[in-house]
């Protein structure tokens, strides 16, 4: 299985049968999976300084502007649910949050933090780096991009978003 | 339900098939009972139809709220089948799709065509309400139509590039009422038509068409019951529909004088496997070797874009009912190096879901600030492609693994055929081709092909040598057993399978009730 992944299947687990295919996609367990009633929100998993640079590097990612960013958002926290029932992530974010231990990455300042970063988040865009550092980069950032748009900050303050409303009628299309 | 009770046909399925045929069959007077794997289901109380994804700790929003069960699993979903959580696209197929064959030669033929059809088709439309634009397009027939609801933005910058190439882009076409009925209400364009739609305006087979038939005292829905047997007699007859209480898994049987299989393709396909008899001892009906064989899933191509021009524009409410558009079939009627052709489906992006933001490049506020501006220029745009039969593509049982009844699973394989890949990458190219005539990022420039629409495994056909089930989807080798769902399609179509689904099953109720009358069952 791999550490994470942004295929199609993995949108299903995440967001449900939302814009994925039109109709109802078949005979997938990853689909059905989503029934399944909410888990109890177990313990925090991780330890009090890995939990205070994980949110760093969410905030940095998505930090505040004039709505909330990650940490306000609860994304932090989110990230722990998630990181808590995966063991092959666990070990990922190990040894990231070692390699950024090293660094001393909590006692510098922003600028510097963004600076050792930033060239992780290239990589890890491109998609073409296996190296460990990279690897736990890619997954913060998708952690903190789900979690801070599926929150209500990032999905109603920040993008503000307006369905899920009733209309008499669907208006015909002025502006374009 | 006293268990000696001769039923005049018990119907394993209660989805668009099972829904439709059920209550054709009740109204026509026979006494029907509908066996369905999963539980009872009220459609305005359990499911999460307005959920939003902050709500749950790890963001999934569930299909059903807390405490009710159903939609868990393949063979448990619940009353109404996938037409709970469909999005209602309802095509009619064409003489084209019914003879593709004699089109280009490739596939099969169905035994008959349109016109035999089309007043199924008519009779399905008036009993569900479909909306939809008369188009007077020869390869997707025009129906007995609500008023179109209009295209969104998104819809009209798509239809104007497409227009550049020559493509035309139609108003969607489906079965939720954009008018309200005597006892349903019109769409309120929510937008979480597939999170089970609450005030039913969207169709679904339990709330429009089976609890109406209830009415005829001629029809019991038997929830909670999965079906694992069809049993024969020495007349090769079902004498016997075997099942499970889904909770207790009490075993129990049912008898029918027809039994009517309708579990939604691989299910139904599975169910006919795992019915093995010194009589059939490679499954039910299979004396041709041909079931599961015919497998031709819908093929697509699934793109994510975002529209220049609605980048950085205030967000709106564009939810509507998913998707307002279609962009039908063309290439049929071009020079090709392929059998068969395509269509697309776009818009109908949820604005719930923001899945594409982690794909987004970058990071701080100019990540931010970039994932705001694409919000409300996110579309997805996807290519439904027909694939013609091959022998690398069927269903079967799996050996070994077994879901969470002790009942082998059923398996998908499919392989692109050298046409089939021919018309996937053509149809890449034309999907590219017009999201960049409307002027699109694209997110994904190369999908790999997906499935979707399960169809084929028991195809319908006048050789008992090579086919599964007659023209009216009555098993060749067992007189009282018949199909009824996509599982039957000679050939795909590229269009959506339900409507054919609901009208074949209007046409089966129509014969089997003739055949009771006749005393020929």
């Amino acid at each position: 299985m791999a550490i994470y992944s942004t295929d199609r299947r993995s949108l299903l687990k995440i967001f449900g049968s939302i814009g994925a295919t039109c109709a109802y996609p078949f005979a997938s367990d990853e689909l059905y999976a989503q029934s399944a009633p909410p888990t109890e929100i177990p313990v925090r998993f991780f330890n009090k300084t890995d939990f205070a640079t994980i949110s760093r590097i969410a905030d940095l990612i998505i930090p505040e502007t004039d709505s909330p960013g990650a940490v306000r958002a609860g994304v932090p926290e989110y990230i722990d649910l998630v990181i808590a029932r995966n063991t092959e992530q666990q070990s990922v974010v190990a040894d990231g949050l070692r390699w950024l231990a090293g660094q001393n990455f909590m006692s510098l300042n922003e600028a510097a933090q963004y600076a050792i970063l930033e060239p992780l988040c290239e990589a890890a865009d491109a998609g073409s780096s296996k190296a460990r550092n990279v690897q736990f980069f890619a997954l913060i950032k998708s952690l903190t991009a789900d979690g801070y748009y599926t929150s209500r900050s990032g999905l109603i303050d920040e993008l503000s978003y307006r369905g899920n409303t009733p209309h008499a009628s669907f208006e015909e299309c002025k502006e374009h | 339900m006293p268990e000696n009770k001769l039923y005049d046909v018990v119907v394993v399925g209660s989805g668009a098939g099972g829904g439709t045929l059920s209550s054709r069959l009740a109204n026509l007077g026979a006494d029907v009972l509908v066996l369905e794997g999963g539980p009872k289901v009220d459609t305005r109380s359990d499911f999460n139809t307005h959920a939003l994804p902050f709500q749950f700790p790890f963001r999934h929003i569930p299909i059903m709220k807390p405490g009710k069960p159903g939609f868990d699993s393949e063979r448990s979903r619940g009353l109404g089948g996938k037409t709970q959580l469909w999005n209602a696209v309802a095509l009619r197929f064409s003489q084209r799709d019914f003879k593709g064959r004699e089109h280009d030669g490739a596939g099969f033929d169905w035994p008959f065509g349109y016109a035999e059809m089309a007043p199924y088709y008519d009779r399905v439309e008036r009993e569900v309400g479909v909306c939809g634009n008369y188009d007077h397009l020869e390869d997707l027939p025009d129906g007995i139509f609500l008023p179109p609801v209009p295209m969104k933005c998104t819809d009209v910058a798509i239809r104007d590039g497409a227009r550049t190439l020559g493509v035309p882009v139609i108003h969607v076409r489906k079965a939720t009422l954009s008018r309200a009925t005597a006892t349903r209400p019109a769409c309120h364009f929510c937008g979480n038509c597939m999170s089970g739609c609450d005030v039913v305006a969207k169709y679904n087979s339990l709330d429009v068409h089976m609890l109406p038939a209830l009415k005829t005292g001629k029809l019991t829905l038997q929830s909670n019951s999965i079906v694992y047997e069809l049993a024969v007699s020495d007349e090769a007859r079902v004498n016997e529909v075997r099942y499970f209480d889904r909770e207790t898994r009490e075993q129990r049987a049912a008898r029918g004088k027809v039994v009517v299989v309708a579990c939604a393709c691989a299910q139904s396909v599975a169910l006919l496997m795992m019915s093995k008899s010194s009589r059939f001892p490679a499954g039910l009906a299979n004396s041709s070797g041909e079931l599961g064989r015919n497998f031709i899933p819908h093929i697509n191509a699934g793109f994510e874009g975002f529209l220049a021009d609605f980048v950085g524009k205030q967000s709106t409410n564009d939810e509507g009912f998913l998707d307002h558009a279609y962009l039908p079939s063309f290439m049929h009627a071009k020079k090709r190096d392929y059998p068969r052709s395509f269509g697309v489906q776009f818009g109908y992006q949820n604005r719930r879901s923001v899945g594409w933001a982690k794909n987004v490049k970058g990071m701080g506020k100019s990540y931010k600030e970039a994932i705001k501006a694409r919000y409300p220029a996110y579309i997805t745009f996807t290519g439904y492609q027909e694939m013609t039969p091959n022998p690398d593509s069927y269903i079967d049982l799996d050996p070994t693994a077994t879901d969470e009844y002790g009942l082998p699973r059923a398996r998908r394989h499919w392989k692109l055929s050298d046409d089939d890949t021919r018309l996937y990458n053509d149809m890449k190219k034309w999907c590219r081709a017009i999201l960049e005539a409307s002027k699109t990022e694209i997110v994904n420039p190369d999908p790999v092909p997906n499935t979707n629409h399960e169809i084929g495994g028991c195809r319908i056909g006048t050789d008992p040598k090579t086919s599964v089930v007659n023209e009216f989807c009555r098993a060749h080798d067992v007189p009282n057993l018949y199909v009824v769902d996509a599982s039957v399609f000679p050939s795909a179509s590229e269009k959506n399978p339900t409507l054919t689904i609901m009208a074949l099953a209007t046409r089966t109720a129509d014969h089997i009730a003739q055949s009771l009358q006749k005393g020929e069952i």
